[in-house]
């Protein structure tokens, strides 16, 4: 018996010398990160004193590497010079974006461009953290020096909730002051309650099924991805009825998607309309295709509520009821995590078929069909198309819609023939808030500040879908975790208030070049970040360089995808060659 | 000395067989005295019969979506449920317990729900027993350092909760229903070799096992031919009890989503897809529910009753 209890113990010791060493090598690799840039941008003093302003900068030899920024200066103290490689009529909606926040350099520098960084991210927002829990909620306090102006609450708590019915519930019992995605059965039962009011957003997002394209897509084994055939995806283009889905699925405002992008964005919809449902004509496409029996692939989603796909579980199932019956396609259907989902998706790790969607960030073609067949998009559907990029990237250059507007049918043709993804529908969607908050609006963006509504106490708890990933939104792509982000970082620009109109925020205004290539941001005076230190210009080189720059010891972030900097701006400068 | 002769002792053969088909005779006759064993076997000679005739009563496939059936019905997903014998209009297609939020029948698929959990409390306990008793046995038989290895691996599995560890396991192997039912089977297997290893210890040294053994009976014939059968009855109800732990736990990770996968109509999933209609449509969280509670009722009450009928102490105080 004591023998036994002395092997225990000693097993119980080892144990935690093994978890002392794994510790320690991460404790150990991070001072070795935070020293590095140190050394790379030495010529540049970042503590420079104020009578001799030491900008940084970070410039690009040439245009070849295929990105569109071609330098970032600081000029003097209060600015700051993008130089892009070509004319970028949509730069200041992109530049606006989340992602693109400001932090002090010096914090980044100490983070090494992880770690504390993706847990209390240091902005200028009008809130900054207080705390977070994981798994339970996210604090976030008034900002005591906020340049703007905050009416909100002191205290401003972020929960999240998967169920629908628990989030109404919460609303219901007056635990939470508003919630996010009412539930599509739900909407009449916040309209009749007095104490609630509801706020439908604009169906400016879109739900598609992608496809993963590559023809040895892992998972395969070596056999042939039939989805890597473009007939077996036009096959199932026209196979799926969407009107359907839509029907049955979605809540009142929804609409069949006609092309990727909706049609109230600026030559969202130009070209030929998607293929009408056609079972009989997709079964001979199928056959002729090579595959007469139907074959059997996967389905994988998260298991997340978004505006865009109100109840995946269902539409999942509909979508594999319908490619049974009209295909005989076998779809074995695979719920994945959310982050684990995204991550594998830009990766182009996804085998098979998926289910997402797209959320606007900004009104604009860019970041619809720019962001997901352009250049510089993910993996996600595997191969990418010669014909769609060129067109992307010729008329993501031109100023005026009416320019645009051929590039874009060309664009939008060859997507209804390639068909990377099927687009499936535009999702109304809605929020809803205690009847007495005051200020509380739905944003068509997702992204609705807390810093303008009032519940009248000290107090004010918002509940969404799902807690964020990290904080640090220049390495995120989902909403949940960029609404967080916004409350607390801000970028040189911003959007209007519950609308899309692109307004000064860090930048008090900035100047353009005639070939819209040099842009000069003259920075707000006086802005002052959360750990006390005053932006300046180099923290702006700094927060997007770290971003731009694969080589970049900093460029690590979360996953490390940066997927918004690529999908919106092209190829990081630097970037390891393709493998 | 005087030569002991082998003749068996001479057996009254009536006595003889009276003895033999009485334990079980006994056992059934007590059984059928008890009010709740009765009410368990009814629940659960109703649930044999809708699983084996599911596919002729069922009004509709369990996977089919009302929008494909031709002609398409003018119906709602999620819609309450239509009787017409019970007032319901009768232009409204028929659903007795309404339709999912896929727009299927309910009752068809609560039916085909029958089959999947009869099946998976059937089988991951059939596993449980076949490894653990294997298991026990041998244990229980030869001691010494087997004894150890084989019920210290039994300590550590016990030592997880056992959804906990079921759940790591899916998470290896993948989601799946196969999947969850080996997770099961696994997790289940050490109470089935706890017992039988007691049963074999208390076994072992008998009179009649010390007398095969002097026979010359080999290890195989000891251990399944006179200590295995006498082990038999607290392994019975040991394994009628597990029946609706494992039809409980199989539910559970089909919420969870970790068990059967859609469109597989399985109560525990179809459970956790209406979950958030608790309050719109009670109806598709109701039946699942009470299905899965009406199945574990009815095999935890023959359990119960098993277990008082087979217990000696209890024989006389009961008849």
């Amino acid at each position: 018996m004591k023998r036994n209890l002395s092997v225990l113990l000693s097993l119980v010791v080892l144990a935690s010398i093994l978890l002392a060493a794994c510790g320690g090598t991460a404790a150990t690799e991070a001072p070795a990160a935070t020293e590095a840039p140190a050394a790379t941008e030495a010529s540049a003093a970042t503590e420079a004193p104020a009578a001799a302003y030491e900008g940084l900068s970070v410039v690009s030899p040439d245009c070849e590497y295929g990105g569109e920024f071609k330098s970032i200066e600081a000029v003097d103290e209060l600015t700051v010079k993008i130089t892009l490689c070509v004319p970028d009529p949509a730069f200041p909606s992109k530049i606006a974006f989340t992602s693109f926040a400001i932090q002090p350099t010096e914090y980044i520098e100490a983070t090494g461009g992880n770690g504390d960084l993706l847990e209390k991210p240091i902005g200028t927002g009008p809130y900054m953290i207080e705390s977070w829990e994981r798994g339970n909620q996210l604090v976030l306090t008034k900002n005591p020096n906020y340049w703007g102006e905050n009416v909100g609450a002191d205290t401003l708590v972020f929960r999240w909730g998967t169920e629908s019915a628990q989030r109404l519930l919460e609303l219901q019992s007056g635990t939470v002051d508003g919630i996010d995605n009412v539930g599509p059965d739900d909407f009449a039962t916040v309209e009749g309650d007095s104490n609630l009011a509801l706020y439908t957003r604009p169906a400016l997002n879109t739900m598609y099924i992608g496809f993963n394209n590559n023809p040895q897509v892992e998972g395969f084994d070596n056999t042939t991805n039939p989805l890597a055939n473009e007939k077996v995806r036009q096959a199932i283009a026209m196979g799926i009825d969407r009107q359907r889905i839509v029907d049955n699925f979605y809540p009142a405002g929804s609409e069949v998607a006609s092309h990727f992008t909706p049609c109230v964005i600026p030559n969202g919809c130009v070209g030929d309309e998607w293929y009408a449902f056609d079972a009989t004509a997709a079964k001979a496409l199928l056959t002729e295709a090579g595959y007469p029996d139907g074959f059997e692939t996967v389905l994988n989603y998260r298991d997340v509520v978004r505006g865009y796909l109100p109840d995946p579980n269902v539409v999942a199932q509909d979508l594999q009821a319908q490619l049974k019956e009209n295909l005989n396609i076998t779809v074995n259907i695979e719920v994945m995590e959310s982050g684990a989902f995204l991550a594998a998706g830009d990766a182009g790790q996804l085998q098979g078929i998926h289910l997402l969607g797209w959320g606007a960030d900004y009104p604009d073609q860019t970041n619809f069909v720019g962001y997901h067949f352009g250049a510089g998009a993910s993996l996600q559907f595997g191969d990418k198309f010669e014909d769609i990029t060129s067109a992307l990237a010729s008329g993501a250059q031109l100023a005026s819609d009416s320019d645009r507007e051929p590039f874009y049918t060309t664009a939008n043709n060859a997507i209804r023939t390639h068909v990377p993804m099927i687009p499936v529908a535009h999702g109304g969607s809605a929020l809803a808030f205690k009847a007495s908050v005051e200020g509380a609006f739905a944003s068509p963006l997702g992204n609705e500040e807390f810093s303008v509504m009032s519940n009248g106490t000290d107090t004010f708890v918002w509940m969404q879908n799902a807690e964020p990933i990290s904080l640090y939104c220049a390495d995120e792509t989902d909403g949940e975790s960029l609404r967080a982000c916004e409350q607390v970082t801000q970028s040189l620009l911003s959007y209007e208030t519950g609308g899309t109109a692109v307004e000064p925020a860090l930048a008090e205004s900035y100047e353009v070049s005639d070939d819209l290539t040099e842009w000069t941001f003259k920075l707000r005076p006086g802005v002052v970040f959360h750990d006390g230190s005053t932006l300046d210009a180099n923290d702006v080189v700094t927060s997007l360089s770290v971003q731009w720059d694969a080589a970049n010891p900093l460029h690590t972030g979360n996953t490390g995808a940066f997927s918004y900097w690529s999908g919106l701006f092209g190829a990081f400068l630097n970037a390891p060659p393709a493998q | 000395m005087t030569t002991i002769t082998a003749t068996p002792p001479k057996l009254d053969s009536e006595a003889l067989t009276l003895k033999s088909t009485s334990l079980w005779q006994i056992t059934w006759h007590r059984l059928f005295r008890r009010k709740s064993s009765i009410i368990g076997m009814i629940i659960l000679a109703l649930l044999v019969t809708i699983a084996l005739t599911a596919p002729w009563i069922a009004p509709y496939s369990p996977t089919l979506s009302m929008l494909d059936v031709d002609p398409p019905q003018d119906i709602q997903k999620r819609s309450s449920p239509c009787i017409h014998l019970l007032g319901c209009p009768q232009d409204q297609p028929q659903h007795i317990m309404g339709t999912d939020g896929n727009l299927r029948d309910e009752f068809s698929r609560m039916l085909y729900g029958a089959r999947l959990s009869l099946m998976i409390g059937l089988s991951t306990v059939s596993f449980a027993i076949i490894i653990g008793t294997v298991l026990g046995a041998l244990a229980g038989y030869f001691g010494g350092w087997i004894d150890n290895l084989i019920m210290r691996v039994m300590d550590v599995l016990l030592a997880f909760p056992s959804l906990l560890l079921a759940i790591a396991i899916v998470t290896v192997l993948g989601p799946g229903l196969i999947n969850a039912l080996l997770a099961i089977g696994i997790v289940s297997i050490p109470a089935y070799a706890r017992v039988m290893r007691a049963s074999v210890l208390s076994v072992r040294e008998m009179d009649f096992v010390s007398a095969t053994r002097s026979l010359g009976g080999n290890t195989y014939e000891i251990l399944f031919k006179c200590i295995l059968p006498n082990a038999l009855t607290p392994l019975i109800v040991q394994g009628t009890l597990g029946i609706a732990t494992a039809i409980l736990d199989a539910a559970a990770l089909s919420f969870l989503g970790l068990g059967a996968q859609p469109p597989t109509p399985e109560w525990g999933s179809m459970l956790g897809a209406e979950r958030n209609q608790v309050f719109t449509a009670p109806h598709l969280v109701f039946y699942p529910g009470l299905a899965i509670m009406l199945t574990v009722l009815s095999f935890n009450l023959i359990g119960d009753g098993l277990r008082d009928a087979l217990d000696p102490r209890l024989v006389h105080v009961s008849s």
